[in-house]
């Protein structure tokens, strides 16, 4: 099912002279460095065949997998920089600085 | 008994023991503080907080938003917050009586700025022009153009007064051509397209540098002046290309759009909609016209610039140049003008280290254009932080003048803002910041497949606003001074 919003146009590709591209859209033509974004994107855009639609789901599986890693040291970024701020400004205010 | 009771039982039994110890440690150290506290006598000493802490907490909590909006990746649930709205239609007809109602009133209005400027006084919190022009509309009513909605379309007396003209022509025209139904053909003439939007980049560039340097701001008759010439040429301007004047050169109507963008109101084809704040930026892209982008950067380089210049830091640093002999104009020239290249790099640089970061083919300039619109919530929150306190400031007095504007009172009052002010200040470019990482987040994720890549793309043009943002917050906390040497 097209995911596309439809008030956004699509823009433009250039692919670097002597490149070729890791993965092209059969409907669209879009070229993408990876074939994981190609997967990504023809589950996402476009009404993906059995076989691509499998491909999709594995991408989105990795997906999650890296999401997971990243939302784990995003949520620890988020702890460490509340408290360092908070003990900054005890300092600071407590005449440390 | 203890046998009867299993694993969850004795885990419910371990809970609630260690919740009675809790309370009961709890209560002793409450009873400790208290007591503690009973002996301070009641005296608060109240802390103030150093000026690199206050710059060095707003690059946190805009580097903390990022982190924050990385945690959402619903991207359903982001489009459903995004294309929320609600659809006011209004009926054609009652449009009609507005539209012709507001430019007649707004005429009116320019009129009697013109009128009281001429014959102004020399105390210009006395003027209805000066107090009108730059307290009222240019502070004021910028702010309901992306606070509420963009109305300058409506009350814009430069296009009632094209229209008018424009009638009057078509009037001319007939009686020449004799009673015939054959209008000549539209008389717009042609903006070359080569040219886009760069007259209303060169245009806003030019009326902030004016702006800055020359005493318009008090005088009332350059006020007056300056506003009877920009008339002659928007209106012959306007009758010479219709509205692509208004779209492509006139920088003051392509400000109000832009800043609009940023608002809960909308125009639909429908009619109104009213959406939430800064969500339009994440549906309608910028036209691929030369210049649109620039127009962009440059809303949001004047803002700064209009801050920068009256800072303390600036002055010394002119100093040395303006007695050395160069013309001061010039030095504030050459700064807007290398300021404005210095941030149209920045961006395009980043557009191409997002390039990167995405590991994608979409060209760098396609990757300008598109988070473009991201930019312009800071630009507002700008304005905001920068003129809410000078509108505050003089709304007594713009009363006061505007009840009697051609006999104003002979002495006009000028509010005094509490010292927390500056607190409302740092919020409004902190928001600013805030809305554009929410905008920039959305249309990372239209533009990249997938979830990770949209997040890394996103690195390089937060490190720019973590850096911007700290910048902002250095000038606004700064004391402020009218712009020295001119």
């Amino acid at each position: 099912m097209p995911r596309k919003d439809p008030a956004l146009p699509d823009p433009d590709v250039s692919v670097p002279t002597g490149e070729t591209p890791a993965g092209t859209c059969p409907y669209c033509e879009r070229p993408f460095r990876s074939e994981h974004a190609r997967d990504l994107h023809v589950g996402e855009q476009h009404d993906p065949t059995d076989h691509e639609g499998e491909r999709y789901e594995a991408a989105l599986e990795q997906e999650r997998d890296d999401l997971w890693f990243f939302h784990a040291k995003a949520v620890v970024g988020l702890g460490v920089t509340y408290a360092a701020t908070v003990i900054l400004y005890s300092a600071v205010i407590g005449g440390f600085f | 008994m203890s046998r009867d009771r299993g694993p969850v039982g004795e885990r419910a039994v371990r809970t609630a023991g260690l919740a009675a110890t809790a309370t009961l440690v709890l209560g002793a150290l409450t009873g400790r503080a208290s007591a503690h506290a009973g002996s301070l006598g009641g005296s608060v000493a109240s802390a103030t907080v150093p000026t690199w802490l206050v710059v060095l907490t707003g690059g946190i909590v805009v580097g903390g938003t990022f982190l924050f909006t990385t945690l959402l990746t619903d991207h359903e649930a982001m489009r459903g917050v995004n294309w929320w709205r609600v659809s006011l239609s209004t009926p054609v007809a009652l449009r009609r009586t507005v539209r012709i109602a507001a430019g007649a009133g707004s005429v009116v209005v320019l009129a009697l700025v013109v009128w009281t400027g001429v014959t102004g006084t020399d105390d210009p919190t006395r003027d209805f022009a000066v107090l009108f022009v730059w307290a009222g509309w240019w502070a004021g009513y910028t702010a309901t153009t992306y606070l509420v909605g963009n109305t300058w379309p409506l009350v814009n007396p430069w296009r009632a007064l094209v229209a008018v003209g424009q009638r009057v022509l078509d009037v001319a025209d007939r009686r020449a051509l004799g009673a015939t139904d054959r209008l000549p053909g539209d008389r717009a003439a042609d903006l070359p397209d080569s040219w886009g939007v760069w007259p209303a980049v060169v245009g806003l560039l030019a009326l902030v540098w004016v702006e800055v340097v020359s005493p318009v701001g008090e005088d009332p008759q350059l006020l007056a002046g300056v506003v009877v010439a920009y008339t002659l040429a928007t209106v012959a301007g306007g009758l010479a290309f219709g509205s692509a004047w208004f779209d492509r050169v006139d920088p003051v109507s392509r400000v109000f759009a832009a800043y609009g963008r940023v608002a809960p109101l909308q125009r639909t084809d429908e009619g109104l909609a009213v959406r939430l704040p800064a969500t339009a930026l994440t549906e309608k892209p910028l036209p691929d016209r030369p210049g649109e982008i620039a127009f962009v950067v440059a809303l949001l380089w004047v803002t700064t610039y209009d801050g920068l210049v009256a800072t303390p830091g600036w002055e010394t640093a002119v100093e040395p140049l303006v007695d050395a002999g160069v013309p001061a104009l010039f030095v504030y020239a050459v700064v807007l003008l290398a300021g404005f290249g210095l941030f149209v790099g920045v961006y395009r640089l980043a557009a191409r280290r997002i390039r990167r970061a995405a590991d994608t083919y979409v060209t760098a300039r396609a990757i300008e254009r598109w988070f473009a619109p991201a930019l312009l919530p800071i630009a507002a929150g700008y304005h905001l932080a920068h003129f809410l306190g000078y509108f505050l400031g003089l709304s007594p007095a713009l009363v006061a003048v505007t009840a009697a504007p051609l006999s104003p009172p002979l002495n006009t009052a000028v509010a005094v803002l509490p010292g927390w002010f500056g607190s409302v200040k740092l919020l409004c470019v902190l928001g600013g910041h805030v809305f554009a990482i929410w905008v920039a987040h959305s249309l990372a994720f239209e533009l990249f497949p997938g979830v990770v890549a949209a997040i890394r793309s996103q690195y390089p043009s937060v490190a720019v606003m973590v850096f911007y943002t700290m910048t902002s917050l250095w000038v606004i906390t700064q004391p402020y001074g009218p712009p020295p040497f001119v």
